[in-house]
C-alpha cells in the first residue's frame, strides 16, 4: 500500500518518471520505484507485452489491462534474492535479442500468434545459451498468473472472493457440483 | 512532598500484579478481577484492542502488496521469526522481529514471541487437548524429571471451567489418554479422514485412534458467548489476523475485556519487567520493578500477590533477574535449578501421501481444525526403546486445480475454470514429548543487555537420542498405518528444525513435591516465596504431547483461586 502511495505521489511530482542522475544522457531514465532493479519505461512496456501474451484480453480483461507488470516488478524487486533479480533483469534486457534471433523482429512488432509461439519457445528451450531467457519467462509467467488471479479485478468483478467460505462439508459429491463456466 | 510520595505509592499499590497479558496471564487476571481483587496487569508490549487493532482482519488477498509473502529484506533481517509458519504479510505486526529483541543461541533455538496485549493468544493454532494421568504419572513411572505434585483430578474442574468460557469445539471420544471436556459441536471430519479413522479401528482395534482435534472455537451456545461480545466461528481460517467475530479464543477478545469490565483491572502496557522486588524482612515479594519501554525510566508497583505469566522463557528470565541478598541466583532459586529442565515438543517430522479412493468426493467450505492422533506409544507400559511418545495431526484434502502448461487464451480459460481433481492429499505431523534434562537450560548472559538494560537470555536447548528414536518410530508407524489404509506415494519429512519453532517451550520453573528438586509447589507457588505464582509454560514438570495452552489457562485459574483464599 505504502509503495503504491509513494508511487502515486512520485508520479505526480515527476510526471511518471523518477530521474536518476546519469552522466550518459543517451540513456533512458530509470524508474525509481523498483530500487533493486534498473527498469526503464521501455523495459516495463516490454514486460507488459509479455505478460499480456501469457494472459491476453478477450471477453475479460488481460494482464496488461490490469497492469500486472507493476505487480511482477514489485515481487521481483521485494521478494526475490539478488541473484534471481539479476537473472530476471538479464532475461528482460536480453528478450528483444532473443526475439530478433528467432523471428528477426523485436517483440513489439510481432503478431499475438507470433508472440505466443516465441514465449512458448523460450519457456521450453533446452538451449544452454537461452537458460536466462527461460528462467526470466518462468518467473514472469508465475507472477503473471498470481498477479492476474489475485487482483482486485478478478476478486471483485469476475470471481468475487468471500472472506467467509461457508461451513465445512467433508463429503460433497463432485457429480452434483455444477460449476458455472467463465468465458475468458 | 511526603504526602505526594505516600499518594504515589498508594497509586502504585494493588492487591495483585499479573506479569503478562497473554494466554495464562489474562486468565489469572480474569479470575482475580471477577472476584473483586484489584489487579494490575503488566504488559511489555503495546495495547491491542479487540477488532480495532486488527488492521488486516478484513483485507482481501489482493490488498496485500506481496499477496501474503514476507519481502526478502525482512526475511534476511529476521531469519528466526521468518521460519514461523504464521509469519506472513497479514500477521507480521503481531510477531517480535529478531532484530528488536535479541537473545543468545548457544545452540540453535527459534524463539517465537508476541509482545503485545494478548501475547501469542492472537496467533496460536487454537488446539486444546486435555492432559491425563497417563501424562501426569509419566515422570514417576518412567523415572525422569520429578513427579508432578498434582494429578488429573486436581486440574479436571479447572479444565471444565476454562473450556466453558473459551468455547471448545470437539467430540466426546471416551479415550483415557485424552479426557473429554465441555464441548460445543465438533467440526466434521471429511470422508477420507473418517475412512482413515475406520481403517485404524479395523487394523488396530482400540489401540490407535484418529479423532477430530478439539479447538478453541465457538460452534454453539451462542447466547452465552454473546455476553463476551463473541460470536460463532465463521470458518474464515484467518485467525492469525485477529478475529472480528471473536470466533476463537484470544485474550484480546475474551478474558482481557471481561476483566476490564469488572472495573478491577488496571492495564500497564509498554512496561518491560526488570525484576520482582523481594523484601527480606517480610520474607515475601512486595512488588515489580519495570522499565518504561519508551522513556526507559524505572518504576515500581506493589501488591500482596504476584503472578508471573510472561511466557515460559521470559518467566525464567524475570525470576533469574530478580536477585537479592536472600536470592543471589534468582527469585526462589535455592536449589540452583531455576532455568534448567527446559523442554519442548518435537515437531521435526511429517509424513504425507496420496489416496486414490473416494474420488467421487471433494470438500467445500472452511474448517479451523483437523484430525488428531492421541499418543498411542508407551501408553500403559514401556514398549519401545525410547521413553514416552508422540501425538500427531492428520488431515486429508482435495481441491480443483487448472492445467497451467499453456499460455494465451488456453491458459486463461484453464485458470478461470479449474476443473481438474487430483488424488486426495493426506498429511500428518508429529508432536513428540521431549524429556526435560538439566543440560537443556536458559540462563542470563553475564555481559550483554537489551535496550532496556535487561540481561539477554542465553538458550541452550537441543534434541537428544530419545527424540531421534521417536522421529524414526513416528515415521515407521505412520508409514505402516498409511500403507494399511491404502495410501500411496508416501513421503517422509524430517526438516531438522531447531527447537522452539514448535512454540511449545516449557519448564525451567518446574512444579514438584520437593523444594530441593523443584521450584513450585502443587499450588504453583514458589516453594520459598509463597506469594509468587507461576502458571505459564515455565511451570511444566514434563511436556506431555498435547498442545499445552489449555493446561496453562487451567493452571492460572486454579492458582488464582488459591491466591484469593490467602487474600481474603
Amino acid at each position: 500500500m505504502k509503495r503504491r502511495d509513494a508511487l502515486r505521489s512520485l508520479a505526480l511530482l515527476t510526471g511518471g518518471l523518477v530521474l536518476v542522475p546519469s552522466c550518459d544522457f543517451s540513456k533512458e531514465d530509470i524508474l525509481g520505484a523498483y530500487q533493486n532493479l534498473e527498469i526503464t519505461p521501455t523495459l516495463k512496456q516490454l514486460l507488459a507485452e509479455i505478460a499480456d501474451t501469457i494472459i491476453p484480453a478477450g471477453n475479460l480483461k488481460g494482464a496488461a489491462d490490469i497492469e500486472v507488470q507493476d505487480f511482477i516488478l514489485v515481487m521481483v524487486n521485494d521478494c526475490m534474492e539478488k541473484e534471481a533479480q539479476q537473472i530476471f533483469m538479464s532475461g528482460l534486457k536480453g528478450f528483444d535479442d532473443f526475439s530478433k534471433k528467432s523471428t528477426r523482429d523485436k517483440f513489439e512488432k510481432l503478431s499475438q500468434e507470433q508472440r505466443e509461439t516465441l514465449v512458448l519457445e523460450g519457456l521450453s528451450t533446452e538451449d544452454e545459451s537461452q537458460q536466462v531467457i527461460k528462467n526470466f519467462l518462468r518467473t514472469t509467467k508465475r507472477f503473471t498468473i498470481q498477479g492476474f488471479m489475485v487482483s482486485e479485478y478478478m476478486q471483485t468483478e469476475v470471481k468475487p472472493y468471500s472472506l467467509i467460505p461457508g461451513e465445512y462439508k467433508g463429503d460433497v459429491l463432485i457429480a452434483e457440483l455444477k460449476p458455472e463456466r467463465i468465458n475468458g | 512532598m511526603a504526602n505526594f510520595n505516600i499518594d504515589a505509592t498508594k497509586e502504585r499499590t494493588f492487591q495483585a500484579i499479573v506479569i503478562g497479558s497473554g494466554m495464562s496471564g489474562s486468565w489469572a487476571a480474569k479470575e482475580l478481577c471477577e472476584h473483586g481483587v484489584k489487579t494490575l496487569v503488566i504488559e511489555r508490549g503495546r495495547d491491542v484492542k479487540h477488532i480495532k487493532d486488527y488492521p488486516t482482519t478484513n483485507m482481501l488477498p489482493y490488498e496485500f502488496e506481496h499477496r501474503g509473502q514476507i519481502p526478502q529484506a525482512v526475511q534476511e533481517e529476521n531469519p528466526v521469526v521468518s521460519r514461523c509458519y504464521a509469519f506472513k504479510e497479514d500477521a507480521q505486526h503481531f510477531f517480535v522481529k529478531d532484530k528488536e529483541h535479541p537473545y543468545v543461541q548457544e545452540k540453535p533455538f527459534d524463539w517465537i514471541r508476541g509482545y503485545q496485549v494478548g501475547g501469542k493468544s492472537l496467533l496460536w493454532a487454537r488446539q486444546v487437548q486435555r492432559i491425563s494421568d497417563l501424562d501426569f504419572e509419566g515422570p514417576s513411572r518412567d523415572g525422569f524429571a520429578v513427579d508432578w505434585p498434582i494429578r488429573y483430578k486436581d486440574i479436571e474442574p479447572w479444565y471444565s471451567h476454562v473450556e466453558k468460557f473459551v468455547g471448545v469445539s470437539g467430540n466426546k471420544d471416551g479415550l483415557p489418554n485424552l479426557p473429554d471436556g465441555e464441548f460445543l459441536p465438533g467440526f466434521p471430519l471429511n470422508v477420507v479422514e473418517q475412512y482413515f479413522a475406520d481403517q485404524l479401528k479395523k487394523h488396530y482395534g482400540n489401540d490407535r485412534h484418529m479423532i477430530l482435534a478439539r479447538c478453541a472455537h465457538i460452534t454453539g451456545n451462542l447466547d452465552y458467548y454473546a455476553k463476551q461480545g463473541r460470536a460463532k466461528c465463521q470458518s474464515r481460517n484467518l485467525c492469525q489476523r485477529g478475529c472480528p467475530f471473536g470466533g476463537y479464543f484470544s485474550a484480546n477478545s475474551s478474558t482481557i475485556p471481561w476483566a476490564e469490565r469488572t472495573g478491577n483491572m488496571t492495564m500497564r502496557t509498554d512496561a518491560v519487567v526488570h525484576s520482582i522486588i523481594y523484601d527480606e524482612e517480610k520474607g515475601k515479594a512486595t512488588g515489580v520493578r519495570i522499565v518504561d519501554a519508551h522513556t526507559k525510566e524505572l518504576e515500581e508497583y506493589y501488591a500482596d500477590v504476584i503472578f508471573v505469566n510472561a511466557a515460559a522463557l521470559n518467566t525464567n528470565l524475570i525470576l533469574l533477574n530478580s536477585t537479592s541478598n536472600r536470592f543471589p541466583n534468582g527469585l526462589g532459586n535455592d536449589n540452583g535449578l531455576l532455568g534448567k529442565f527446559v523442554a519442548f515438543h518435537n515437531y521435526r517430522a511429517g509424513v504425507s501421501a496420496q489416496y486414490e479412493g473416494h474420488l467421487e468426493y471433494t470438500t467445500q467450505g472452511g474448517r479451523p481444525t483437523s484430525g488428531y492422533f492421541p499418543r498411542f506409544r508407551n501408553l500403559h507400559k514401556q514398549e519401545t526403546d525410547f521413553l514416552r511418545g508422540y501425538a500427531a495431526g492428520f488431515s486429508a484434502s482435495r481441491g480443483t486445480y487448472s492445467d497451467q502448461n499453456s499460455i494465451g487464451m488456453e491458459l486463461k480459460e484453464s485458470l478461470l475454470n479449474p476443473d481438474k481433481y487430483g488424488p486426495w492429499h493426506v498429511g500428518s505431523h508429529m508432536m513428540g514429548e521431549t524429556i526435560p534434562k538439566e543440560s537443556n537450560y536458559v540462563a542470563l548472559d553475564p555481559n550483554q543487555k537489551d535496550a532496556w538494560g535487561i540481561p539477554l537470555l542465553k538458550v541452550n536447548v537441543d534434541y537428544d537420542d530419545n527424540d531421534e528414536k521417536m522421529i524414526k518410530d513416528y515415521q515407521e508407524q505412520m508409514t505402516e498405518m498409511f500403507e494399511k489404509a491404502g495410501f500411496t506415494n508416501i513421503r517422509l519429512r524430517d526438516d531438522k528444525r531447531a527447537p522452539g519453532l514448535d512454540i511449545h517451550e516449557m519448564g525451567g520453573v518446574r512444579m514438584g513435591k520437593d523444594p530441593k528438586t523443584s521450584l513450585l509447589n502443587a499450588n504453583h507457588q514458589l516453594h520459598s516465596v509463597s506469594n509468587v505464582y507461576v502458571t505459564d509454560g515455565a511451570s511444566m514438570t514434563s511436556t506431555a504431547t498435547q498442545n499445552p495452552s489449555l493446561t496453562y489457562m487451567a493452571f492460572a485459574a486454579r492458582a488464582a483461586h488459591h491466591a484469593m483464599t490467602g487474600l481474603k
